[in-house]
């Protein structure tokens, strides 16, 4: 369990990490800031199902606009930083409310996935630490 | 003494003639009547700043610095005279056909002169606007090389990351409907004012598209009724001076034929003079005793 939580935490540093090197992106940086608060919202623990829920649906009309500007801003085009490539590298991450809903399925799940946590890796991560007390 | 004297131009005249014919050949020489000639200059605008220029604009921009060059004013006067002693052949062709006699010899005379300098003047414009030509085609070469290093300066990085945002984009327009069908149907918030503003802006954007594929101007764009790029568009053009230089060799070939023939008609026209010359001189004749025989066979 302990090994699930480092890979969250470092899934959401990198997030940060490239967030904060969109200084000059413009659109792209807005969507990354969007996007830090959604995976900020995705691991807090202090929220329960339904707050959690309810704040990953109000971000989603920020996020869909925001994506549709970094999709549709031409001053992006090969613009070769790395907080970019890297946006462009991953559409699923990066524009994750726009690939849930073409592959139907939840945020959280789709994220979940394109950082690399699956049931099969929680299993494995279970069986290495051992159960959490 | 005059026919001496006519005889010895018309002489002169197919002389020079043969000489201009092999010129004309061999290329445009620099020389006319022992004139020297300087070649008028055309240095057309910096392909950096053409390049930018919209196609159509680009082939009237070329036309107009040509025409206010030394070039373009040398092919405009020289296309003039050019003109005017094709009228002069005319009306000399015209009172040849009813002159008779001496008259008609210098008439004729005169009328291979102003063949010469038709042809001389002919050459000049065939050397200047194989100038033009190729001054064009440098210029051409020159804005293809500047696109392809254009094209060329992406690094593999860029060019990676281009085809990323293009397959973004792709994936995002195709799915699009469907995202704002599955958004929006379950979802309890409205459309944005970014999205409501953006259809809008989208649908003026289409119109004055609409607009400007139908504009007159934008109609250049296509050449020969196929549309083209801007880049297309220059090698077209290229190809064109291309063909407009290969015209002005053949042009030259014509010349050439044109310049025999009048050599040709000049030595014509000076054996028809020394044989009329030959009828008046008393010469002795070869008498043979046959054209006697009838002064012997009757008392």
């Amino acid at each position: 369990m302990k090994n699930l939580y480092k890979m969250i935490k470092i899934s959401f540093v990198s997030g940060l990490l490239l967030a904060s090197q969109m200084a000059n992106a413009g659109t792209l940086e807005n969507l990354e800031r969007e996007r830090a608060q959604l995976i900020e919202t995705f691991l807090d623990a202090n929220l329960d199902t339904s707050e959690r829920l309810s704040k990953i649906e109000n971000s989603k009309p920020r996020l869909i606009d925001l994506e549709r500007m970094v999709l549709r801003d031409d001053k992006l085009n090969g613009r070769n930083t790395p907080a970019i490539r890297k946006a462009f590298g991953n559409y699923d991450l990066t524009f994750l409310v726009h690939a849930s809903a073409e592959k139907n399925r939840t945020l959280f799940d789709l994220w979940l996935t394109q950082v690399g946590i699956t049931t099969e890796t929680i299993m494995v991560a279970t069986k290495v630490a051992g159960p959490a007390n | 003494m005059r026919i001496a004297s006519l005889r010895y131009l018309l002489a002169s005249t197919a002389i020079v003639s043969c000489v201009m014919l092999t010129s004309s050949i061999s290329g445009f020489a620099d020389t006319q009547n022992g004139v020297l000639k300087t070649s008028p200059s055309w240095s057309p605008a910096s392909s950096e700043r053409l390049v930018k220029l919209p196609p159509s604009y680009l082939k009237k921009s070329l036309e107009r610095d040509l025409a206010e060059s030394q070039l373009g004013a040398a092919i405009k006067n020289n296309n003039e005279n050019i003109g005017h002693k094709g009228n002069t052949l005319s009306d000399l062709q015209k009172t040849i056909e009813t002159s008779e006699g001496e008259m008609r010899l210098e008439l004729r005379h005169q009328f291979l002169a102003e063949k010469r300098a038709y042809l001389d003047l002919m050459e000049r414009q065939i050397d200047l606007n194989r100038q033009q030509a190729k001054t064009r085609l440098k210029l051409y070469e020159k804005m293809l090389k500047e696109f392809g290093s254009k094209n060329a300066s992406n690094s593999s990085g860029v060019k990676q990351l281009i085809a990323k945002q293009t397959l973004a984009r792709s994936r995002f327009k195709s799915s699009l409907a469907q995202v704002d069908l599955k958004i929006f149907e379950t979802a309890s918030f409205p459309e944005s004012q970014y999205a409501v503003k953006h259809g809008q802006n989208i649908q003026a954007i289409e119109k004055l598209l609409d607009h400007i594929k139908q504009h007159g101007m934008n109609q250049s764009l296509t050449a020969d009724g196929v549309e083209m790029t801007k880049e297309e568009f220059i090698r077209h053009m290229a190809t064109e001076a291309e063909a407009e230089l290969a015209l002005t060799d053949q042009d030259d070939t014509i010349l050439g034929y044109m310049a025999k023939l009048v050599a040709l008609d000049a030595m014509a026209l000076s054996e028809e003079t020394m044989d009329a010359e030959l009828a008046d001189s008393s010469l002795p004749g070869n008498s043979s005793p046959a054209q006697a025989v009838q002064f012997f066979v009757t008392n």
